[in-house]
């Protein structure tokens, strides 16, 4: 019995493959030395510890081998990646001063707007460093501290001396010691004890220079008892290089001290994604995260969540959709390391034409961690056969006095659902697209109103199809 | 050894490997004269590699199993003709002793059309010895074909067990597994059931048991390759003392597996903080119209069912065993046989008493 298969068209891209001439003032050569890595600490005029460790991270880099598992990196060329590439723009702090093909660039991603009407700050990141930052003043006035990541490293040395790359060290894996010699670029944030940030705060970036990689550097510090939302979102243009996205997001979250993390990630479809996003949370501490996965021709991203004080808490909520030429491979890891910790992690993907999406996740309980909590969900929309989607959760008990519950499922729209919403009379495209549409909502409302007008862009998708 | 790191096997030393002299096959009464059943492997002459691509065979690792293709010491081949259907088990029991301590078990299995029968493997030890048990098991299922297979592992705790076991299924036919893991320091078991054409099915139902140093590793795999094929995983533990134990189960849909269901399931019940339980229950797929699904959850002994039924009189330690009693239960009701019941029941209870 054949039937006819739901059509789902491709998402538009349009906007988001507009490229701009680019410009550069300086650009090292392609490949990495020591000398490549001196010579961008110096360009950034950063104190000798830093220029240290870049040379350290270069060092581990060329000693790691590249990983074997999960996705393909057979036709990633390191040396071909540009490190460092700055564009024609220094620091910003109005918006009237942002030039103009870049400003044109980001108002047509719809940034502009988004800052004006509730955003209390954008740090755009263009190419590699930040063009534009902006951070309203009630929250300066508390102390907040939203700031690029190089001038933290002058203003607040001693904080990045403490912080940086502690969480992720250059030795975690071959990408982070690249991270770790190249990073360029990124956030900074600081909260204050028992400051409540209630506006979340924005940055966005994206890639332009063909060949450019990019390393920005996130690093967040909720003091104790404080609140943060915090959103990253990306979006890169095409081009026929392929490009590399090796960033690093730190997350501290203290005691007591919440933090939401939300991204989007909306690479090209070129793009080799392999991002490395940790969080480690002390007593009582609760780090959400909201991640969606989009573009790229490759990702492999697994946010973990360390959960080191007694009590804290982990969210996680992911969906992943995978298209033609996509093997997207994420997951996220959670470690329970201080007993009455909990996690919830509710995965969901879409794989269509050819697309490839990989849940892989890892749950861990330590020895020492009683009376944890955790429950996984993974849930798998696959639209055809072309269409490839697996699930590997990996759950490792080291003590009796848990409660764990986990539970996958794969499939497609399922024709009960269809026929009961047709007797209701509903047509059968509208009944696809609610059955779509409710599969991807519970990450669309943990989304602020532009980014879940942004996911429902991307994911477009119109429904055709007759009784099967 | 790859994919052995869990369980911290890296370099395994094969024992020598000494003959089994004693006997240990049973052959029902009403053994009909048609079926061809030989007490060496091997016997099936040269249909074998029709049915069977022994090389291409990596069960538990391919160390093992090139060790019991090659100097096995026991085992059957089991032919059945057309339709033939055998109502009583045939029973292979190994007693290992001083004397005879290695198994080297290879077996095969060829159910033609229609045909019907139950084999069941028990293993067992003397005190005292130190065992080694390291088997294969190939089962070739033709259409409306049933073949059920329950293997009983009770080594006692200096023992290593090691298994291999595949099933390759056409139309309509059908391979129940039943496997009781209760004994034995080493343990590591494959079972993979091949569902290549329309309507094949496979079950497998296992409990195991992780007492003392036991570690255990325990990879089950169900791979869809025929339309509308059925595949059912469900798995009962009880771990305590310093037990470890690995759990793989791998539900694979190829393409062209459509309206193919797969269901895996694992409870796990934790008695000792000292346990280490890990699971890996993989789902993979590449075809749509599948329903696949996989559920584990692992937890300590409700304290209201405890509270409940001390409430009523019962000790502390009653308790506990009625409640890991009840969770093997339905598993071990699939076992028609009551002597095989009652050996594997008082075995449990043997190991539960000082819990």
């Amino acid at each position: 019995m054949d039937r006819k298969k739901t059509y789902v068209k491709d998402v538009s891209r349009k906007v988001y493959d507009i490229k701009n001439k680019f410009d550069y003032r300086f650009k090292t050569d392609r490949g990495l030395t020591p000398d490549i890595i001196r010579e961008i600490s110096k360009e950034k005029n950063e104190p000798q510890w830093m220029t240290d460790f870049r040379l350290k991270s270069l060092e581990i880099y060329n000693n790691k081998p590249m990983p074997t598992w999960g996705v393909d990196l057979s036709d990633l060329d390191m040396d071909d990646i540009i490190a460092y590439i700055r564009p024609d723009a220094d620091m910003k702090h109005s918006w009237d001063d942002v030039p103009d093909d870049i400003k044109n660039t980001f108002e047509r991603l719809g940034i502009p707007q988004a800052e004006r009407e509730s955003l209390a700050g954008v740090g755009a990141q263009y190419d590699s460093e930040v063009v534009y930052h902006n951070i309203k003043k009630e929250l300066v006035d508390q102390g907040v501290v939203y700031t690029d990541i190089e001038t933290a490293l002058v203003e607040y040395e001693d904080i990045l001396k403490e912080y940086f790359m502690k969480l992720v060290p250059p030795t975690d894996h071959k990408f982070a010691a690249l991270h770790g010699a190249v990073w360029s670029g990124g956030s900074f944030v600081y909260v204050p004890e028992g400051v409540n940030v209630d506006i979340p705060l924005q940055s966005y970036f994206r890639l332009n220079a063909p060949g450019a990689g990019q390393f920005e550097h996130t690093l967040i510090i909720v003091e104790k008892g404080a609140r943060l939302h915090f959103i990253e979102g990306c979006s890169a243009p095409v081009y026929n290089v392929n490009n590399l996205h090796a960033g690093c997001v730190e997350l501290f979250v203290k005691e007591d001290a919440s933090l939401r993390y939300s991204t989007i990630e909306n690479w090209s479809r070129n793009m080799y994604n392999l991002n490395t996003k940790r969080a480690l949370v002390d007593k009582n501490g609760t780090i959400e995260w909201v991640s969606g996965s989009f573009g790229s021709k490759v990702s492999m991203l697994y946010p973990m969540s360390i959960l080191q004080g007694e009590g804290a808490r982990s969210e996680f909520t992911g969906i992943t959709f995978a298209s033609t030429g996509q093997h997207l491979d994420t997951g996220t890891k959670v470690v329970h390391a201080a007993p009455h910790t909990t996690s919830t992690v509710n995965s969901k993907s879409i794989s269509k034409n050819g697309g490839y999406a990989f849940y892989r996740g890892l749950l861990k309980v330590a020895p020492g961690a009683y009376g944890c909590k955790s429950s996984v969900s993974c849930e798998s929309l696959m639209l055809d056969n072309m269409s490839k989607s697996d699930t590997l959760p990996i759950i490792e008990l080291n003590n009796d006095d848990i409660d764990i519950g986990h539970e996958a499922k794969i499939g497609r729209i399922s024709d009960e659902a269809i026929f009961y919403l047709m007797s209701r009379g509903i047509s059968e495209e509208e009944a696809k697209a609610m059955i779509v549409r409710g599969f991807v909502e519970p990450i669309t409302k943990e989304l602020p109103l532009e980014y879940a007008v942004e996911l429902n862009n991307l994911i477009n998708i119109e429904l055709e199809g007759t009784i099967g | 050894m790859k994919g052995w790191k869990r369980i911290g096997l890296k370099d395994f030393e094969f024992p020598n490997i000494l003959e089994y002299h004693k006997e240990y096959l049973q052959i029902p009464e009403d053994f009909p004269e048609t079926v061809n059943l030989l007490k060496s492997n091997g016997g099936l002459g040269v249909e074998n590699e029709h049915y069977f691509n022994e090389k291409a065979l990596n069960g538990i690792g391919r160390e093992f199993v090139s060790l019991v293709q090659e100097f096995s010491n026991s085992g059957i081949s089991l032919y059945l003709p057309s339709k033939v259907k055998i109502h009583d088990p045939i029973r292979l029991e190994f007693a290992m002793d001083e004397k005879n301590p290695t198994v080297l078990d290879k077996n095969y299995i060829v159910a033609e059309a229609g045909s019907e029968a139950t084999v069941i493997f028990d293993y067992s030890t003397d005190e005292s010895i130190r065992a080694f048990h390291n088997g294969m098991l190939l089962v070739y299922a033709k259409e409306n074909s049933t073949v059920n297979i329950i293997k009983v592992q009770r080594m006692n705790d200096k023992s290593s067990n090691f298994d291999t076991n595949y099933a390759f299924i056409e139309g309509n036919g059908k391979v129940n597994w039943i496997s009781v893991e209760l004994g034995s320091d080493i343990s590591g078991v494959n079972y993979t059931s091949y569902l290549n054409e329309e309507a094949s099915q496979s079950d497998l139902s296992s409990i195991y048991l992780g007492d003392g140093l036991r570690k255990m590793d325990l990879s089950y795999t169900m791979v869809h390759r025929g339309p509308r094929s059925i595949s059912n995983i469900e798995t009962r533990g009880v771990l305590m003392d310093k037990a470890k134990k690995v759990f793989r189960g791998n539900l694979d849909f190829k393409r062209g597996a459509r309206h193919s269901t797969g269901v895996e399931e694992e409870y796990v019940i934790l008695l000792d903080p000292t346990v280490k339980s890990h699971s890996i229950p993989a789902l993979l797929s590449e075809e749509d119209d599948v329903q696949g699904e996989h559920a584990a959850s692992a937890g300590q002994i409700s304290e209201n069912k405890l509270f409940y039924l001390m409430s009523r009189g019962l000790s502390q330690r009653d308790a506990k065993k009625l409640i890991i009693e009840a969770s093997f239960r339905p598993i071990i009701e699939k076992i028609a046989y009551g002597d095989l019941r009652s050996i594997i029941n008082g075995e449990i209870e043997r190991r539960l008493i000082n819990a």
